[in-house]
C-alpha cells in the first residue's frame, strides 16, 4: 500500500524542551493510524506540526509523494489535510449545509446551495453519514456535530483527517457509531490520523505509532498485538492495573442523598429528586454523558450550589444550609472536573495552593501569620511522596502539567478530608500510568474508610473500582447498579437515557438476578 | 531582574524624553524648565519636606489601591474617598469635645478610615447585594461626594462665613487639633501622617504577603471561584477589601486636611485619589513599589511648583507627565511579561 503521508526525522523543539525528537511516521493510504502516547509525549505537537500550526524545526514531510511546506493550517487544507479539533468551530444557528459550504472557496458571492447539497450528500452516502442538511447546529447531538466537522473537513478535499482525541465528549454508543463512519471513510480510500489514549480506540485502528517522550518507540500492525502490550510499549514497563479489594465490606452510611433538587442558570431543573447514599469503605461510581447533571451534583454537596426541596445527611446529620466551609470542615474533600477553576489559584505555588481552603487554620499559622517555613515542609513532603513535578514549590501551578496539578489537589484533599471524597472526573486528560496513580491514592482511602463518590466517563475504570454505580441521566439517577452484574453496553444504554432500553435494561437485570 | 531594570529605565527615559519634546512644542525652555523641576523637588531641605508632604496622601491612597487592585477588584472611586475621609474627620473635629491631645488626634485618624471606608463598603455592598459592577458605582459615587462637599462649603453649614467673598472652603479647623509637624515649619512642613503612611506601607505589605487574609486577597484576584469552593465567603472578602481601601484613602484626605492645609477646601483634594491610583500601577501594585512611586509623584508635584515659578510651564504639563509616566510603565511591565515568556519557553 502507498504511503499518503511520510513523515522523517521531524524534530520539533520548544525552547531545551524536544516535543519531537527525529518522529517517523508513514500513514497508508485508507488507514486508521493511531497516535498514542501519555500525556507530553508529543501526539498533539506533531499533529499540530502536520497541520501546520506549529512548523517543525527539522525534518522532512511528504505528503502523495511531495515536499510538503506547510507553513499554516490553510497550506494544509490546501494539500488536502483536515483537523477535527475537540472543541467544534461552528455557527450553532446556521443549517448543517451552511456550516459545511461556508468559507469553502467555492461558495463566491452567491451560495450555490444545490450544487453543495449535491455534494454533501454524495459524501454523507459515502461514509455513511445520516444527518439532516437542513437542521440547525443547535438542534444537533454533539456525535452529529462531530459528523458536521467531519464533512466540513471532507467538503474542502481532506484526503487525511486528524482527530484529536475525538471520543472525549461521546457516550460509547456514539463513539460506535463515529468508528462505524471512520470505518466507511477508510473503506473510501481516506486516511485518518486518531489521537487517543482509550485502548478501546486504538484497538480498533489499523495501525498504532506509540510515542514516548517525544520519540517514537514503535509502530505496530494493531492485528498483531495486544492492548496490554501497546500499553507497555507506552509507558515503557508494565502497568499494574488497580482493583477494589472486594474483601472489604462498606460500612455504615456516611452520605444520604434524599430527593435533592436543584435549579440551574436558568431556572431549569438540573438535578431531580436524587436519591442516594454511599457507606465507608465505599466507592459508589458516577456515570453519565457530560452535562446530565454530575457537575451540579457535586457543586450541591460541596455546599456552592444550593438546593431548590430535598437535602442530604451527612454523618448522620443533616446539613441544613450547606456552605463550602461547613462541608470541608466537616471534613468532605473535593476533587472538581475543571481542577484550575474550581480547585486551585493558578498564580500560587504548591506550597500555597496546598492549604487553600484552611489558609486560616492554627496549624499553619504562627499567630496573625502564616507559617511560610510549615507550608513549604509541607509542599516539600508532598511533592515527593505524590511524585510532582514541579521545579520548586513555589513555581505558579499554572505552569505544571495537567496530571501535576491533579496531583497538588488530591495531596491537598487527602491531606484534609476526613470521611468524604467528591472526585469528579479526577483521571480527565491523564495517561495511563497517571490515572492508575490517582485510583491506587481513591483505593487506599476507601480501604481506610472514606466514603467516595467517584464520576468518570472511563466506564472501564468504574466497573474495576467501584462497589456500586449509579448512572444519571438528565438530572435523574436512572438506577444503580453492581458492577459484577453489569456489563459496558448496559451502562452505556442507561446513560443514554433510552426509556425502552432501559426498562428492558432493567428488566434483564432483575431476570439475571432471579437466575442466579 | 537586569531586564526589569532595563525596562522600567527605557519606560522612564521614553517619559522624559516625551516630556520634553512636549515642552519644546510649546516652547518652553527645555534645559530651565527640567533643572527648576529638580531644584524644587529636591534642591534644598525646604523642597525635600515638600516633596515628602506631596508623597503622604498619594502612598496612602496608592496603598488601598494595591490592596484592592491586588484582588482585582477595580475600586477607582479614590477621590471619593479622600474626600469622605477628610469630610468625615472634619465632622468629627466640629462635635470633638475638650479631649486630651493624642486621643482627639485618634479620633481624627479613625474618623478619616471611618468616613473613606464607609463610602468603599457601599460600593462593595452595591456590588455584592446588586451585582453593580464597582467600576461604575465608585466614579458615581465620586460625583455624588464632590457635590455633596460643594453644597456644604457653598453656602452649606460648613461654608466661612463672616467674609463677603465666597472661598468655597471651611473656616481653619481648630489649631488644637492640627496634626504634629516632624519637620520644617510654615508651608514646608511635614505632617506625623508621613510617619502613618510609612507604618501602612509596612502593615499593607505583611497584609498583602504574610497573612491569611492577605492570602485570600491575592487568591481573588486570580481565582475567585476556587476560593469560593474553597470555603471562603467571598462576599464578606470583598466587603473587607473596598472597606480597607477605602479607609486608606479616606485617611489621605484627614492627613491632607489636618496635616498641611487646614481648611477644607475641594482643590487641595482633587487629583490626589486619581495620582495615587496611577502611583499604585506604577508601583507594580506592591506596597514597597507603591511607597517609591507616591515618592517620585510627591518630588514631581513638588518640583512643578517651583518650576512654573521658575520657567513659566504650564501646570498641565506635570499632569501629562504623571500620564506620559504611567503610560510607559504600563508598556515596560507588559515587556517584563514578554521577557518571562520567552524565558519561559527557553527553560520549559
Amino acid at each position: 500500500m502507498e504511503n499518503l503521508l511520510s513523515v522523517q526525522n521531524l524534530t520539533k523543539r520548544f525552547g531545551a524542551v524536544t516535543a519531537n525528537d527525529n518522529v517517523d511516521l508513514d500513514v497508508r493510504k485508507g488507514e486508521i493510524h493511531c497516535l498514542f502516547g501519555e500525556n507530553g509525549a508529543g501526539k498533539s505537537t506533531l499533529s499540530a506540526c502536520l497541520y501546520g500550526y506549529y512548523r517543525a524545526d527539522s525534518g522532512v514531510i511528504r505528503f502523495k509523494g511531495e515536499i510538503a511546506e506547510l507553513n499554516s493550517p490553510a497550506d494544509a487544507l490546501r494539500l488536502g489535510i483536515g483537523m477535527v479539533h475537540q472543541h467544534f468551530v461552528l455557527v450553532t444557528n446556521f443549517t448543517v449545509l451552511e456550516n459545511i459550504i461556508v468559507g469553502s472557496p467555492e461558495v463566491g458571492m452567491f451560495l450555490s446551495k444545490s450544487a453543495a447539497r449535491r455534494k454533501v450528500e454524495d459524501l454523507c452516502r459515502r461514509c455513511g453519514i445520516q444527518i439532516d442538511l437542513d437542521r440547525e447546529i443547535w438542534e444537533l447531538s454533539v456525535g452529529e456535530q462531530q459528523w458536521v466537522e467531519i464533512l466540513k473537513a471532507l467538503y474542502f478535499g481532506a484526503e487525511l483527517l486528524i482527530l484529536d482525541e475525538p471520543t472525549a465528549v461521546l457516550t460509547p454508543q456514539q463513539s460506535d457509531q463515529l468508528f462505524a463512519i471512520l470505518d466507511g471513510m477508510r473503506r473510501q480510500g481516506l486516511s485518518i490520523i486518531l489521537i487517543s489514549h482509550k485502548l478501546r480506540e486504538v484497538m480498533q485502528s489499523d495501525r498504532v505509532t506509540i510515542l514516548r517522550k517525544g520519540r517514537v518507540v514503535a509502530t505496530v500492525e494493531t492485528s498483531g498485538t495486544t492492548a496490554e502490550a501497546i500499553t507497555a510499549l507506552m509507558v515503557g514497563h508494565k502497568v499494574t492495573k488497580h482493583v477494589s479489594d472486594r474483601s472489604i465490606e462498606p460500612g455504615r452510611d456516611v452520605l444520604v442523598v434524599d430527593r435533592a433538587c436543584a435549579l440551574g442558570e436558568w431556572g431549569e431543573d438540573v438535578l431531580r429528586d436524587v436519591t442516594f447514599s454511599i457507606a465507608s469503605n465505599e466507592i459508589l461510581g458516577l456515570a453519565g454523558v457530560a452535562g446530565n447533571g454530575q457537575k451540579e451534583l457535586f457543586e450541591v454537596l460541596m455546599g456552592v450550589r444550593t438546593l431548590s426541596s430535598g437535602g442530604f445527611l451527612l454523618d448522620g446529620d443533616a446539613v441544613a444550609v450547606p456552605t463550602s466551609r461547613e462541608m470541608l470542615d466537616r471534613g468532605v474533600g473535593l476533587v472538581p472536573d475543571d481542577r484550575f477553576r474550581e480547585g486551585l489559584i493558578p498564580e500560587f505555588g504548591t506550597a500555597e495552593n496546598l492549604v487553600l481552603g484552611w489558609q486560616r487554620k492554627p496549624e499553619y499559622r504562627r499567630g496573625p501569620f502564616l507559617d511560610r517555613r510549615k507550608l513549604n515542609a509541607l509542599a516539600e513532603r508532598k511533592i515527593e511522596e505524590f511524585r510532582i513535578v514541579a521545579a520548586s514549590a513555589d513555581l505558579p501551578v499554572e505552569r505544571l502539567s495537567g496530571g501535576n496539578a491533579q496531583r497538588v489537589i488530591l495531596a491537598r484533599e487527602f491531606l484534609h478530608a476526613g470521611s468524604l471524597l467528591l472526585a469528579n472526573q479526577p483521571t480527565r486528560g491523564l495517561d495511563v500510568a497517571a490515572s492508575e496513580f490517582v485510583y491506587e491514592k481513591i483505593l487506599e482511602k476507601r480501604a481506610e474508610g472514606f466514603a467516595i463518590l467517584l464520576a468518570s466517563e472511563e466506564l472501564d475504570d468504574l466497573l474495576r473500582l467501584c462497589d456500586r454505580i449509579a448512572v444519571i441521566f438528565k438530572g435523574r439517577i436512572v438506577g444503580i447498579v453492581r458492577p459484577e452484574e453489569t456489563t459496558l453496553l448496559e451502562l452505556g444504554m442507561m446513560m443514554a437515557g433510552d426509556a425502552s432500553n432501559l426498562d428492558g435494561h432493567l428488566n434483564d437485570l432483575s431476570s439475571k438476578a432471579l437466575r442466579q | 531582574m537586569g531586564w526589569n531594570v532595563a525596562c522600567y529605565s527605557a519606560a522612564m527615559l521614553c517619559a522624559l524624553f516625551s516630556t520634553a519634546a512636549l515642552l519644546h512644542l510649546s516652547g518652553g525652555d527645555v534645559a530651565k524648565a527640567f533643572s527648576s523641576l529638580v531644584i524644587g523637588a529636591f534642591g534644598s531641605q525646604k523642597a525635600l519636606l515638600g516633596s515628602l508632604a506631596k508623597a503622604t496622601p498619594l502612598l496612602l491612597v496608592g496603598l488601598g489601591t494595591v490592596i484592592a487592585f491586588r484582588a482585582k477588584i477595580w475600586n477607582i472611586g479614590q477621590e471619593g474617598q479622600v474626600l469622605a475621609g477628610a469630610m468625615c474627620a472634619y465632622w468629627a473635629s466640629l462635635w470633638i469635645g475638650p479631649l486630651p491631645y493624642w486621643m482627639a488626634f485618634a479620633v481624627l485618624v479613625l474618623a478619616g478610615l471611618a468616613g473613606g471606608g464607609a463610602l468603599g463598603l457601599l460600593a462593595g455592598i452595591l456590588k455584592t447585594r446588586f451585582g453593580t459592577s464597582e467600576i461604575i458605582s465608585t466614579v458615581m459615587l465620586n460625583y455624588i461626594v464632590i457635590f455633596l462637599l460643594a453644597y456644604l462649603l457653598d453656602g452649606g453649614p460648613w461654608m466661612e462665613s463672616g467674609v463677603t467673598v465666597a472661598y468655597h472652603q471651611s473656616p481653619p479647623v481648630n489649631t488644637m487639633l492640627e496634626w504634629p509637624t516632624l519637620f520644617g515649619q510654615g508651608s514646608a512642613k511635614l505632617h506625623v501622617g508621613f510617619l502613618l503612611a510609612l507604618g501602612a506601607t509596612a502593615l499593607s505589605a505583611v497584609l498583602l504577603e504574610r497573612t491569611p487574609l492577605g492570602y485570600e486577597i491575592r487568591a481573588f484576584g486570580s481565582n475567585p471561584t476556587a476560593l469560593r469552593f474553597r470555603g471562603t465567603d467571598i462576599s464578606r472578602l470583598l466587603l473587607v477589601v473596598m472597606l480597607v481601601s477605602g479607609a486608606l484613602a479616606g485617611l489621605a484626605g484627614a492627613g491632607e486636611l489636618f496635616g498641611t492645609s487646614h481648611r477644607l477646601r475641594a482643590e487641595t483634594l482633587l487629583g490626589i485619589g486619581s495620582s495615587g491610583i496611577v502611583v499604585a500601577m506604577v508601583g507594580g501594585l506592591r506596597p514597597s513599589g507603591a511607597m517609591l512611586a507616591a515618592l517620585f509623584f510627591g518630588a514631581l508635584k513638588s518640583g512643578a511648583i517651583y518650576m512654573r515659578l521658575q520657567s513659566g510651564t504650564p501646570a498641565g504639563l506635570v499632569s501629562a507627565m504623571e500620564g506620559l509616566v504611567l503610560l510607559f510603565f504600563l508598556c515596560a511591565a507588559v515587556a517584563t511579561r514578554i521577557q518571562v515568556t520567552v524565558r519561559s519557553e527557553v527553560h520549559a
